[in-house]
């Protein structure tokens, strides 16, 4: 008899303690946060921020979750409409239009103007565009990261070729002179390309981050709010540029061809600042160069990235601090190691430029002239439909054969009905 | 006492429906959830102009339905493909499978390799397989073409051209399905008792002439299983496609299911995505009682 209530008393004992834990286990916060990196370099540095937040915050943990840029935007938009919704999350320039008109963002500005020595003003108000709507605010860029030229510096020491960096400082770095780079970069027998578009997703996701730079420096435009700039004689001469770097030179990475500029198997591409973290253990010289300049200009193209909260979060009061807390000007300047910022005294400090060990000041100053003149990529309400609509006429213009300004007419139709 | 008596009678016949619905509820209980719950919502959404982002829907009725079958070009375009697709695996896939089983379904020395050889990609991961002969089929560089170099053939950039993409799919996935027919088909032929083709052999006849008229009319009830959920997966696939070829090249391997998978997730369009959805599963279900009904009918013969 005793020991059957001890038993019991153990019993009832034990039942206590484990809804005491998870009691609070409940109270202890958590902050789930999608991001589209899986570099360790990215994340230690996200961690690190997060492990600040403890100091202020001592029950919030935030848990940074990895989506393959890929799948990015389809799950995050599943998550909201299944009901569990990230607290925050990265988000692209391209779907910031389609997401603030959905709603589903949450208007962080009380917080950002509350918050003691944030200075919101300090934001510039160029890279907050996509991302303001009156006085509401949806996001805060944490990376406004300018395309740039990164090259293989081995292999044009061996081609005794001049940089790309000390032809732009001479005024002569231009798409024609990367185009005959390339080729004669170009080695067949070793499977070297001259060039690889952007992330090597050129001929898919990234057709227009890699055509936009030659189109803009030619004096044309994606598309205008009613008209599609594709099919214009401008953006028909530069990517023509590009269609013979393909099929007549045969410089460029073909659609369905491998062939990487981090591995060392091509001698230019053009993409962003955050990719340094690729090149960590490359077993070849390289640099960093602006974009080329164009019949028509120096264009530089920013791609843009901001930290948001969604509006249907359970935590959208902490959420916001959060946000607050990650895109102060301290916080700000350590993730400019890899994600260029939209806070004008960080970008006009000396810290920014010396902020990447890997990367030198003079290079940095690059990066940071890019943002000064650099307009960002296209983006529309509806640019997933456009996307979608634009990408299989594009594919006809990967052919040998193809008439560039007839299959730009079809784009162009494409992009259109949906404008 | 003659009353009570069918009472009785009534309670054991109530008691053993009860024990049966008991030892069938589990499986019940699955469909209904997971497969008659989610068809009736489908349907149910199929009615409605529901966007995924916004969160917003509205009742539409057959609107959708109208939209797909009448004035929505692409879904012609698509539906086509799905059937040059199947048209194309189907026959392919069985005939190979159909071969490979009458090679390997007598016992020989490393019998069970060449079995194995054949049957791997079916375990293989979809992904894996997708991607490998995404490399394989790549333009200059690629194995198939660098081979097909080698005797004196200039290849296509197989995945890149439209002409030729709906071609690759369609033999790397017959490579990839094969396997499990050729099981099938093996399994029936070994349950073909012998004596028949030793009796026939001993009238004298041909190879060709038992093949024809005593295994092939034998295997039929397994070439009915086979070619229902041959032509039912052709119908259904999708991660092929979405790893090969995206759909592309100019939507030329856009199929049925990756469409649907495009309008619901990446335009947001529930409620049209559910109506295809519906089209898709009525066209499904209409082939396969066609195939049913077609092979009852010659079966007197």
């Amino acid at each position: 008899m005793t020991t059957q209530h001890k038993l019991i008393k153990r019993l009832i004992g034990s039942t206590a303690l484990a809804v005491a834990l998870t009691g609070s286990a409940a109270l202890a916060e958590e902050l789930r946060f999608t991001v589209w990196t899986g570099s360790d370099a990215h994340l230690s540095m996200l961690n690190g921020i997060a492990d600040g937040f403890k100091e202020t915050h001592p029950d919030v943990t935030v848990k940074f979750e990895t989506i393959p840029f890929g799948d990015y935007v389809q799950k995050i938009t599943l998550q909201l409409a299944g009901g569990n919704p990230p607290d925050l999350g990265w988000l692209l320039e391209s779907s910031a239009p389609t997401f603030v008109d959905a709603g589903v963002l949450a208007d962080v500005a009380g917080t950002l103007k509350g918050t003691d020595g944030y200075d919101f003003e300090d934001l510039s108000a160029s890279a907050m565009g996509l991302w303001q709507d009156g006085d509401a605010v949806f996001g805060v860029p944490f990376s406004t990261s300018p395309f740039i030229v990164y090259y293989n510096k081995s292999l044009y020491d061996a081609a005794g070729l001049e940089h790309p960096d000390t032809l732009a400082a001479k005024g002569e770095w231009t798409w024609e002179r990367l185009k005959q780079d390339a080729a004669a970069l170009k080695d067949g027998d070793s499977g070297v390309w001259g060039f690889q578009s952007v992330d090597g997703q050129g001929y898919g996701s990234r057709v227009l981050h890699t055509l936009i730079p030659i189109i803009r420096s030619y004096g044309g435009v994606a598309w205008t709010d009613d008209a599609c700039g594709l099919n214009s004689d401008e953006a028909v001469a530069a990517i023509s540029l590009y269609h013979d770097m393909i099929f007549k030179d045969q410089s460029a990475v073909p659609p369905g061809e491998q062939g990487d500029f981090f591995t060392g198997n091509a001698a230019l591409t053009v993409t962003q600042l955050s990719r340094v973290s690729k090149l960590k253990d490359a077993e070849f010289e390289w640099g960093i160069a602006p974009l080329p300049a164009g019949p028509a200009a120096t264009a530089s193209v920013i791609g843009q990235a901001a930290i948001v909260a969604f509006a249907q979060g359970k935590q959208k009061d902490l959420a916001a601090d959060f946000l607050a807390y990650m895109t102060n000007a301290e916080n700000v300047a350590v993730m400019a190691a890899f994600f260029p910022p939209a806070r004008q005294s960080v970008l006009e400090g000396d810290a920014f430029l010396s902020s990447n060990a890997a990367v030198t000041p003079e290079q940095m100053k690059i990066v940071a002239d890019g943002i000064a003149n650099g307009a960002v990529a296209p983006g529309h309400v509806a640019y997933p439909q456009i996307d979608s609509a634009m990408r299989p006429k594009f594919d006809a213009l990967w052919k040998a054969e193809a008439e560039v300004k007839a299959t730009l007419d079809e784009v162009c139709a494409a992009v259109e009905s949906h404008l | 006492m003659t009353q009570t008596a069918p009472r009785t009678k009534l309670t054991l016949r109530a008691r053993e429906a009860i024990a049966g619905w008991l030892f069938v509820s589990p499986i019940t209980i699955g469909f209904l959830i997971f497969f008659v719950g989610p068809l009736i919502a489908v349907v149910g959404y199929s009615l409605t102009e529901w966007n995924l982002l916004t969160r917003q829907s509205t009742f539409v009725g057959m609107d959708n339905y109208v939209d797909a079958l009448s004035q929505n070009p692409d879904f012609w375009h698509v539906l086509k493909n799905s059937l040059v697709f199947a048209a194309g695996l189907v026959p392919l896939n069985m005939a190979l499978a159909l071969t490979l089983a009458i090679a390997l379904s007598r016992p020989f020395r490393g019998v069970v390799i060449f079995r194995t050889i054949f049957f791997a990609p079916v375990v293989t991961a979809a992904v894996a397989w997708a991607i490998v002969w995404s490399f394989l089929l790549q333009g200059e560089s690629g194995a198939v073409n660098q081979m097909l170099a080698v005797v004196g053939i200039d290849g296509p950039n197989w995945l890149r051209h439209p002409d030729w993409a709906m071609f690759a799919v369609i033999v790397t996935r017959v490579f990839k399905t094969v396997g499990l027919n050729m099981i099938l088909y093996i399994a029936a032929l070994q349950s073909i008792p012998r004596d028949y083709e030793e009796a026939a052999r001993l009238e004298g006849a041909s190879g060709w002439q038992v093949f024809r008229l005593i295994t092939w009319p034998l295997l039929a009830p397994t070439t009915l299983v086979i070619m229902v959920i041959t032509v039912v997966g052709s119908l259904k696939v999708f991660d092929h496609i979405y790893l090969m070829t995206g759909g592309g090249p100019e939507n030329g391997t856009l199929v049925l299911a990756f469409y649907i998978y495009e309008q619901a997730f990446e335009f947001f369009n529930v409620g049209y995505a559910a109506a295809l959805a519906v089209i898709l599963f009525v066209l499904i279900v209409a082939l396969t009682i066609t195939q049913v009904i077609l092979k009852q009918r010659s079966q007197p013969q």
